[in-house]
């Protein structure tokens, strides 16, 4: 288990699971702080990642590049990025952008979890 | 009136003084006075000037969706005046200022930075440009503002955010570049 400022890293059965843990991902330092976490996060090859949004409130485009950073760092290593528990009204930032298409979104980390452990079995 | 946006020039033309404009029934009523701030160029000063700014709607009683879109406008309004249009250059300011009336949220910010076109800021949404990291700024301020409306040279935007209006963040047709 990994713990730093800005997420919080378990591992759930070969699924990684990082939950953000901030209200806002707004200055400098937490935009650093988060983006280099995200990166981080793509250095295992293939890893699948669940991040969970739960808890925050706010972001702006600049953390948007930084998920689409990692998305693209995942899925050239074979990896995947999903999202999960996502607020309302960030949702709708996904869908205003039409980043919704790019990520895969689950309303909740059980059923991502569920998903991609699933799809590791059929695979398997 | 509101003071007016430059047609031209580097320089932000903020208000200074508070202004008196004429009501839509006839007799004039005084409007909110303009605050205004000098920003260096750094994204943790976006911070204490978002944290009065909130304070303000939440004490005229904006509701959470008002904020939340006041909020991102802000910050995406100032984070692009920061890191496109000055460059990050420590040497440059932005200006902000911000008049906060019962009905309505009317934000201006300038740069020092060298101007740019609007419109010509590629689409995000389309396929092409989906996995591009940059670019989305505008397009969120447009969606989650009632007007925005930039400078001729680029160097300054100026926002409204009506309370009567509803907070749906999906751009307002005619307001797309």
């Amino acid at each position: 288990m990994v713990k730093d400022n800005i997420i919080h890293v378990t591992d759930r059965n070969g699924v990684t699971v990082a939950r953000i843990c901030a209200e806002a991902i707004l200055n400098e330092t937490q935009v650093q702080a988060f983006g280099q976490a995200l990166l981080a996060l793509a250095d295992v090859p293939g890893r699948r990642v669940i991040l969970n949004f739960l808890g925050l409130q706010h972001l702006t485009s600049l953390a948007l590049g930084g998920l689409i950073r990692l998305h693209k760092r995942l899925a050239e290593s074979g990896g995947e990025l999903c999202l999960a528990d996502i607020d309302p009204r960030i949702y709708e930032l996904f869908s205003i952008t039409r980043l919704d298409r790019l990520f895969r979104i689950f309303d909740r980390e059980e059923e991502a979890v569920a998903a991609l452990l699933a799809e590791g079995r059929a695979g398997a | 009136m509101p003071p007016s946006l430059p047609k031209e020039g580097r320089g932000p033309s903020v208000p200074s003084h508070p202004t008196e404009t004429p009501d839509a029934a006839g007799p004039r009523r005084r409007e909110a006075c303009w605050t205004e701030e000098v920003l260096p160029t750094r994204l943790t000063a976006i911070r204490e000037s978002e944290r009065k700014v909130l304070a303000r709607l939440a004490a005229l009683g904006y509701g959470e969706d008002h904020c939340f879109a006041v909020r991102l406008a802000f910050e995406e309004a100032l984070i692009n005046a920061m890191k496109h249009g000055n460059r990050m250059d420590p040497s440059r300011q932005v200006r902000l200022a911000y008049r906060i009336s019962p009905d309505r949220v009317e934000l201006r910010v300038a740069d020092e930075g060298a101007g740019f076109r609007p419109e010509c800021v590629p689409d995000p949404t389309v396929d092409e440009n989906l996995q591009r990291p940059c670019g989305r700024g505008v397009m969120l301020m447009r969606s989650y503002m009632d007007e925005v409306i930039y400078s001729a040279n680029g160097t300054e935007v100026r926002m409204v955010k009506y309370r009567a209006s509803p907070v749906r963040g999906f751009p307002k047709s005619g307001r797309r570049c």
